[in-house]
């Protein structure tokens, strides 16, 4: 499996996290169909979604999990934070108690993500104006003062969708460039993939595949 | 002039010389006239002399008067011709008179004559002329019989068609007339052969409309074809007698389908393809290799018609009119493979009757293109393939069904954690699935839906379960599931993207049991109160503490399994059990290292380092992964 040339430099691991019904499984199938998806149904555990976008001309392959927003998938869900280079949290801009618990969603993430995991908070819904009840401000506070980068989006018309998942992957390929990650490191949730032998300069030559194969 | 002359000029002397040349014997006058002399003169007296005279006078009175009696009479006699002459003169001159009048009037005559003569003459090539023209112009009598029939419904005959060609052809002359100048004969000849040709070509549509309706055995005739050659000039006529055909073609086709069905062949052999109605794979597959001889048969003969059309491009008629031909079998093969459909419960048995479907859809489209056929084939393949993917899911609920709360779940994880018997049972029914993988193309999209049939439910489930786990059991127990999985799809092609996800399902619950095992080893190895200082550069560790985490890391190298989470082992897959270990041994490894580090450091002072260490960072890295 880890052999031969891919058609990306890098693999992302992204997590999406937040309570149940703020939109995850519909950010990650607008992200990753361009489409809506009405009737989603509830995420059992977790869901696995990938594309290849491109930053600094590298390719780059997201693999994203969407998580199960409810409580009593929380240990099985909890195995995906470790691994991962990218956070997009989520809440709903039109039910104040999904914000509410963002707190909580940070700490777990702090926890179990390591220290240059980037976290990227989204208010989600923005098409529902009128029943608004968290204000672009207040959220972007709470943004800043936790260090987050913050957008809010709508995976209904597609609004912002894009732009969080890329400036995350840039983010985490600015980390890389500045040496803040350790590419060896199997909880950095990202993976060197050389597509031609000798053609980087950012990491050794052998990739972190002891952990690719199992079999 | 005195001189007396010569002796010419002497009379005397003259007639001297005249007598003296005179020879009387040559004399024939005198010799004449002495003999005429001695007739009378017969005595020689001198009375007779001297009477001669007058009698030689005498006797010319008399014959003077004799010969003017003689020639009064000549005269009478001239005088009367001379009066004759004159009347004949006179006649003559009047008869003369007559003739120049009447020459003068037979002059106009003759030229009127000659002119007619003339005329006559230059008529009569006219005559010819026309003659020829209209022989090359226009139909015989026999000619216009053969294109219209003597009969009412006379058949067509080869005939036909040779005058068909003549018509056409003056037709096509008229444009060498036209251009000779003869506009109108022109015009009003290709008119009539225009209507000729209508004529002609009606009879021959009428003709092979009605041959077409009756065509029941495969046998497509000459003329026919023929005909259909000629038709293609008339797009509107051709099309009828196509669709005329096909109309009757698609009953045929229909006759036979439901006679091969139910009947079988001649005298029952083959046998009767409803026969194997209770064999589904073999009744769908019968009723299509009938289908997959008989369609292109059609197509065969339908191009034996028109294979003398080459004018237009023909090819959508010959696609509609197949489509019509092949349309009429649609219901009755809908029928039958929808009540197989609708009845048969078997996944593997669904699954087959969908691939010889897209089998037979793909080769008889290739024969077939639109109309109700295809159709009705991409409704057959769209239900089979709903079909065996509703069966299947039926299967994997019923598997996956607790008998007790009749809620979807697995039975719950036992104490050994590994995957319940569902999981094998709905792996395999799988396997078996995939093995029957048919060779026609759109096979990946099949696959795929195919494992996401029976893989998301069982992930699912598989979740349901574990969420009720604590961390490090619910990790194992993950992990051995996926690793179930993925050893059984691994066997498989165009798994990627699901061993993609599977794997870094597997990866995620690797991390987790790793980051468990690691915060195990370094609790039991007391290792948590020299972590905390270590973080921190100002701190000194105390050598009590050193010493008592010393103790253990010696027992625990000397036994290193000991201190491994008990769930660990429980883990199938070995690969996963080592990497496990690996990793968090590594991480003990690393916090050794830095703590040896940090007693040999000279800032820390320490008196002895060496003191505190039994063994290198080398060493302890050695035994760990040895
Ligand atoms: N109006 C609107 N509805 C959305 C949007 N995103 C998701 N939804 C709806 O919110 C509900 C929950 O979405 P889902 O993606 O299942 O939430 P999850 O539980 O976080 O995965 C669904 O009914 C979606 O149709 C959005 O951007 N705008
Ligand atoms: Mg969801």
């Amino acid at each position: 499996m880890s052999s031969g040339p891919y058609n990306y430099n890098y693999i992302f691991k992204y997590i999406i996290i937040g309570d149940m019904g703020v939109g995850k499984s519909c950010l990650l199938h607008q992200f990753t169909e361009k489409k809506f998806m009405a009737n989603c149904p509830h995420t059992i555990g977790v869901e696995f979604g990938t594309r290849i976008i491109e930053v600094a001309d590298k390719k780059i392959k997201l693999q994203i999990w969407d998580t199960a927003g409810q409580e009593r998938f929380r240990a099985v869900t909890r195995s995906y934070y470790r691994g991962a280079a990218g956070a997009l949290m989520v809440y709903d801009i039109t039910r104040r108690s999904t914000y509410n618990h963002l707190s909580s969603w940070l700490t777990d993430t702090r926890n179990l993500t390591n220290p240059n995991t980037v976290i990227f908070l989204i208010g989600n819904k923005s098409d529902l104006e009128s029943t608004r009840e968290v204000t672009y401000e207040e959220a972007k506070q709470f943004a800043d003062e936790n260090g987050l980068m913050f957008a809010e989006a709508s995976a209904m018309n597609g609004q912002n969708v894009e732009e969080a998942f890329l400036e995350t992957a840039r983010k985490i390929y600015q980390n890389i460039q500045e040496g803040r990650l350790d590419l060896n490191a199997s909880e950095s949730g990202v993976q060197h993939r050389p597509s031609q032998p000798g053609r980087t300069s950012l990491t050794s030559d052998t990739p972190n595949n002891k952990d690719q194969c199992s079999c | 002039m005195k001189e007396p002359a010569t002796s010419e000029n002497d009379p005397i002397q003259k007639r001297l010389n005249k007598i003296l040349e005179t020879r009387l014997d040559t004399d024939k006058d005198t010799l004449e006239a002495l003999s005429d002399l001695s007739t009378f003169f017969t005595e020689n007296t001198l009375q007779t002399r001297r009477n001669l005279r007058s009698q030689i006078e005498k006797r010319s009175v008399a014959i003077n008067e004799n010969f003017l009696e003689s020639f009064r009479e000549v005269k009478l006699s001239l005088d009367s011709i001379c009066n004759e002459i004159d009347a004949m003169a006179k006649s003559v001159n009047s008869m003369k008179e007559n003739l120049r009048s009447s020459q003068a009037l037979t002059h106009d005559l003759i030229q009127q004559t000659n002119s007619l003569q003339a005329e006559s003459n230059k008529l009569q090539i006219d005559q010819q002329i026309a003659g020829a023209f209209l022989s090359r112009f226009q139909l015989s009598v026999a000619e216009h019989q053969t294109l219209y029939g003597a009969v009412k419904d006379a058949p067509i005959t080869p005939d036909f068609f040779t005058v068909l060609d003549r018509v056409q052809s003056i037709h096509a002359d008229c444009r060498i007339l036209m251009q000779s100048g003869y506009q109108t004969a022109a015009l009003d000849i290709m008119e009539e052969m225009t209507l000729h040709q209508e004529g002609a070509l009606e009879r021959l549509y009428r003709w092979t409309q009605s041959h077409c309706r009756n065509i029941d055995s495969h046998d497509v005739g000459s003329l026919v074809v023929q005909a259909m050659s000629r038709l293609q000039d008339r797009p509107v006529l051709f099309k009828y007698v196509i669709d005329e055909y096909a109309t009757a073609r698609r009953s045929v086709l229909v006759r036979s389908f439901i006679d091969a069905l139910t009947v079988g062949g001649p005298g029952g052999n083959p046998k009767p393809i409803e026969m194997h109605a209770h064999d589904p794979k073999r009744y769908i597959g019968d009723m299509f290799a009938w289908l997959h001889q008989a369609i292109p048969t059609e197509k065969e003969n339908l191009l034996l018609l028109i294979k003398l059309c080459d004018k237009n491009d023909l090819s959508e008629q010959i696609q509609n009119a197949l489509a019509n031909i092949a349309d009429g079998v649609c219901h009755p093969l809908k029928i039958r493979v929808e009540t197989i459909l609708n009845s048969e419960k078997d996944t593997i048995i669904l699954f087959a009757i969908s691939n010889l479907l897209r089998f037979y859809q793909n080769i008889i489209n290739y024969v077939v293109k639109g109309g109700n056929l295809e159709q009705c084939l991409i409704e057959l393949r769209g239900h089979s393939e709903q079909s065996y993917l509703n069966a299947l899911s039926a299967q994997v609920r019923s598997i996956l069904q607790r008998p007790t709360t009749q809620s979807m779940g697995l039975d719950p994880p036992q104490r050994d954690l590994v995957p319940p018997p569902s999981v094998g049972k709905l792996l395999n029914i799988l396997k078996e699935i995939l093995s029957v993988a048919s060779m026609v193309e759109g096979r990946q999209s099949d696959i795929t839906k195919i494992v996401s049939c029976v893989i998301d439910p069982l992930l699912q489930s598989v979740t349901e379960s574990a969420s009720h786990l604590p961390t490090i059991d619910m990790a194992v127990y993950m992990l051995n599931c996926l690793y179930h999985m993925q050893t059984t799809l691994a066997m498989f092609e165009f798994m990627d993207e699901r061993m993609e996800r599977l794997q870094a399902q597997s990866d995620a619950q690797i991390d987790t049991l790793t980051s468990e095992q690691a915060s195990s080893l370094v609790a039991n190895l007391n290792l948590g109160p020299i972590y905390t200082i270590l973080q921190n550069s100002q701190a000194r560790i105390e050598a009590n503490l050193l010493k008592i985490f010393m103790n253990k890391m010696d027992a625990f190298l000397e036994m290193p399994d000991v201190l491994l989470l008990p769930q660990i082992n429980l883990l199938l897959s070995s690969t996963h059990r080592s990497t496990v270990q690996k990793r968090s041994f590594n991480v003990i490894i690393t916090i050794y290292k830095q703590i040896y580090e940090r007693i040999h450091d000279p800032e820390s002072g320490y008196e002895s380092p060496e003191s505190f260490f039994s063994k290198t960072p080398e060493q302890v890295a050695e035994l760990l992964s040895g």
